[in-house]
């Protein structure tokens, strides 16, 4: 069962700052069958999957909006965005929101995930860098790779998977039909 | 009291002032009779002076004072208000606010500033003369108390006594202040304080005023400008001002009348000059043989106070009464005009938009549960909520006139720095626009009329030679406009000469040899960046870096800018702007499985497909004579699916242009609050924005000007 989280940014921010950069605390998710974390950090919170208002002449990565207490947030799917197939919705799948962007200009975002797992703390020493190659992910959108309990898990870097100057570009090179 | 916080509630009123101050100036030369408004900037200058004194900005009251002594004497008719003079003053007034602006910098002037100031006040000075005694303050500043002569043992000076009410410092004035100020107008040539009031040890209440003094200031400033000194403190302090050469019988009602002990006040004031000794000791026996009622003189208003020690001769009892009237009839007025921070009023409307969507969302609740009083309640409030929905909404229109009005001096500047001689009219002042549009449009508009001055309107041999009337007129105008807000300038000069735009576009590679344009798109050539068929580069405009930056600021406004002219006979730019406030009433209609949302006053009509189409293959109706194109949902928005049998086309108008928008279904007028969708969706064509709606999804709105122009091109 997916919980409804809400995180406090704020105390997460800190409880990292606190453990002095040696750290981070990442929200696992799985995805097409693969598991990825992001950084706490930019999570505002984790709902279930709710009806979605589709937007015509999107790029199908962007699945549509919803309503969050009154606040219209587009939903991403991300196995789109990472070239893969369409997300099935099931029992599980959630949408996680987050916010990203620099100081000047954030934007909220809801990314559609398979499910939600939990938040791991991963020390930076138990950090790699990308793989050169290997993944098929495109490497800017990989953070790192994280070592938990023996496992390898992908970090992605939010604020490049989710630039809104490149998926608005993207948006803007769909044919917007006559 | 925040220092700040009132520094910068001065600098905000002080740019009010200057404003109205302008408008008083130019205003003037038109009229027979400027009394008024003579009067109007007297009063502005006047009260930027008292109000700089309290901060002690010394170089604001300085520079002021000299501007305010000019002016006094055009109010009192021995200097006529000539054009070099309004010009002049004009210069004056610039300097302030610009010397108001360099407040936010800090206190201190520049040199360059104080250059500027020394400049204009030499320039002022021809128009003081005859009046050696109102020069400039310089010689009464701040430290000048020392310097001088000693103080003449006659009554040649005001005498002020003050006596501090107890929350003078919780108020957060500082008697010392009022001291400093008197002493810029004029030679303070004596100062007693009076501290017999100040309790003793555990009594004593650091926040409580107990000072007072007695004052004798050598000036010229009239009783008005010294009583007005103290306008702050007036109702909680006694403060009585005796003019020069008043008779002894004054100071002494005023011994009496103070509660400190008579003789160290006659002391006083025989030091200060107002009395002599001689006086002094013929009083207090006076005192002794009369019985003497004593007592204080509790909180009675300064003006009668004056009146009743007869320390004012009749006539002017007359116009101090009728000023007390015109003063109260101001401050009526003014409490009719409250000034509200803006982030307040956004938060306001933000707070209306989401009390209409929850009162939607109550309504369909209502309507499901099927009770009575419940449904009639519910429509109780949705029909409160769109009274306030209206009015917050109201609350942020303001009249373009205020906009226009800037305009005023720009053509008088201008056409005077080119030679020309251009009226300008203004009508539809009272069209209200979103105060956010307002400011935005003030750039564009700035640099069309700057291009009509300098462009449009021709020198006067030539508009002699064309036949024209000498003085070319500018109008502005602005009215409302099925759903849009239209604004014009118009002027009566030679027009956009056509042949030269398309020469310069060749020039410029924009268009091809050859190529022919209808007259729309050669007027439009002159929104390229960088486009300029200016021969001459005056400091105005020319440079060809204006009207690329004006359109895109219309089209950030979502409106668009047209150009009506005629070689010879003049120019019209017309800007239409959408009136999209945050919170419009919509019609929804329904295509595939999704919801969309068309602005109420946009729509005409709406109809049935079926009886109306004209041309499926061209996209076209005929709605009783009248062929229009239309263009259908499902299509623009590739939603998948078949259209249903029977289709709806809901007939939209945007200006002078018509079409229809087939749909699946019609759903019904609806109250709604526009949420911006961000910028992943800017590029979308078609859709302006979101809402939600009573049962929680979210509706797209129809961008409805985008689609009628696409569907007029696929048209053409």
């Amino acid at each position: 069962m997916v919980e409804l989280m809400k995180l406090n940014k704020r105390q997460a921010q800190a409880m990292t700052t606190v453990q002095a950069e040696q750290r981070g605390q990442y929200l696992a998710f799985s995805l097409g069958g693969e598991t990825f974390a992001m950084d706490i950090r930019s999570v505002k919170e984790v709902i279930q999957f709710t009806a979605l208002t589709e937007v015509p002449l999107m790029p199908t990565f962007i699945r549509g909006v919803i309503n969050l207490r009154g606040a219209v947030v587009p939903v991403i799917d991300l196995s789109i965005r990472f070239g893969r197939t369409f997300t099935e919705v099931t029992r599980r799948t959630c949408i996680v929101i987050l916010e990203v962007g620099s100081s000047e200009e954030t934007c909220v975002l809801g990314i559609m995930v398979d499910n939600v797992s939990e938040v791991l703390d991963i020390g930076e020493r138990d950090i790699e860098p990308a793989p050169a190659f290997g993944s098929n992910l495109r490497s800017e959108f990989i953070a790192g790779v994280g070592k938990v309990n023996g496992k390898f898990v992908i970090l992605l870097d939010v604020n490049r998977v989710l630039s809104v100057e490149e998926m608005a570009s993207l948006t803007a090179e769909t044919p917007a039909g006559k | 009291m925040d220092l700040d916080k009132a520094k910068q509630t001065f600098i905000i009123e002080a740019h009010e002032l200057l404003g109205a101050m302008e408008e008083s100036l130019l205003a003037v030369e038109g009229q027979a009779d400027p009394a008024e408004s003579v009067n109007a900037m007297f009063r502005a200058v006047h009260t930027i002076k008292g109000s700089a004194g309290l901060f002690g900005l010394d170089a604001i009251v300085h520079f002021s004072h000299t501007v305010e002594t000019a002016l006094d004497r055009v109010r009192s008719h021995q200097l006529i208000l000539s054009g070099p003079l309004v010009s002049l003053v004009l210069e004056c007034h610039d300097h302030l606010s610009s010397m108001i602006d360099g407040l936010q910098q800090g206190d201190a002037e520049s040199p360059d500033s104080h250059a500027e100031g020394e400049a204009l006040i030499s320039r002022l000075l021809p128009y003081l003369e005859g009046h050696p005694g109102a020069e400039s303050p310089a010689g009464s500043a701040l430290a000048t108390r020392a310097k001088g002569t000693p103080p003449e043992p006659e009554r040649g000076s005001w005498h002020i006594s003050a006596r501090f009410g107890p929350d003078v410092l919780r108020n957060g004035m500082d008697p010392l202040s009022f001291v400093r100020f008197l002493g810029t107008l004029g030679r303070i040539v004596h100062l007693s304080p009076i501290l017999e009031s100040l309790p003793q040890g555990p009594d004593f209440d650091p926040e409580t005023c107990y000072l007072g003094y007695e004052l004798d200031l050598e000036t010229d400033a009239d009783r008005q400008t010294l009583e007005d000194v103290f306008e702050f403190v007036r109702d909680d302090s006694q403060i009585r001002l005796i003019p020069p050469h008043s008779k002894v019988e004054e100071y002494v009602q005023l011994i009496r009348e103070l509660p400190e002990e008579d003789r160290q006040l006659g002391e006083i004031l025989v030091a200060g000059g107002s009395i002599t000794a001689k006086d002094l000791e013929q009083c207090l026996q006076l005192q002794r043989a009369e019985a003497y009622e004593g007592g204080r003189v509790q909180g009675r208003l300064l003006g009668t106070i004056l009146i009743e020690e007869q320390a004012v001769p009749p006539p002017v009892i007359a116009a101090a009464l009728d000023k007390q009237k015109k003063f109260q009839e101001r401050q009526a007025h003014d409490l009719k005009v409250v000034k509200v921070q803006a982030d307040k009023l956004d938060k306001l409307v933000d707070l209306v938009g989401e009390l209409v969507i929850a009162g939607a969302t109550a309504k369909v609740l209502a309507a499901l549960s099927r009770d009575g009083r419940m449904l009639e309640s519910t429509a109780v409030i949705n029909n409160l909520v769109e009274e306030i929905r209206d009015t917050a909404l109201g609350l942020r229109m303001v009249q373009i006139g205020e906009t226009f009005n800037r305009f005023r001096r720009i053509v008088r500047d201008v056409s005077k720095e080119m030679g020309k001689t251009i009226e300008l009219e203004i009508h539809g002042a009272e069209t209200e626009l979103d105060k956010s549009i307002v400011e935005k449009l003030n750039d564009p508009l700035m640099h069309i009329v700057r291009n009509s001055i300098d462009h449009g309107i021709e020198p006067m041999e030539v508009r002699r030679a064309r036949g024209k009337s000498d003085t070319g007129t500018l109008v502005l105008n602005a009215s409302h406009e099925s759903g849009s807000i239209l604004i014009e300038v118009s002027d009566d000069g030679g027009g956009l000469n056509r042949t030269k735009i398309l020469a310069k576009a060749l020039e410029r590679g924009l268009i091809a040899e050859g190529a022919t344009l209808s007259d729309q798109e050669a007027c439009s050539l002159i929104f390229e960046p960088g486009f300029s068929t200016a021969d001459a580069i005056s400091n105005l405009s020319g440079r060809g870096v204006g009207m690329d930056v004006v359109r895109r600021n219309i089209d950030e406004l979502r409106g668009n800018i047209e150009i009506d002219t005629e070689e010879g006979l003049g120019t019209t730019i017309r800007i239409r702007l959408p009136l999209t406030l945050a919170i419009i009433d919509g019609f929804r209609v329904g295509a595939g499985n999704a919801s969309y949302v068309i602005p109420l006053d946009m729509v005409l009509e709406c109809l049935d497909l079926g009886p109306f189409l004209e041309s499926e293959e061209h996209h076209l109706i005929n709605l009783r004579g009248e062929v229009l194109p239309f263009l259908r949902l499902r299509e623009i928005f590739q939603i998948p699916g078949e259209p249903p049998s029977r289709e709806r086309v809901v007939v939209v108008e945007y200006g002078d242009l018509r079409a229809g928008i087939v749909v699946d279904k019609l759903y019904g007028e609806f109250q709604t609050v526009i949420k911006p969708l961000g910028n992943l969706f800017r590029q979308v064509k078609g859709i302006g924005g979101s809402t939600i709606l009573g049962s929680g999804d979210v509706a797209l709105i129809l961008d409805v000007p985008q689609l009628i122009q696409s569907a007029a091109a696929v048209t053409r």
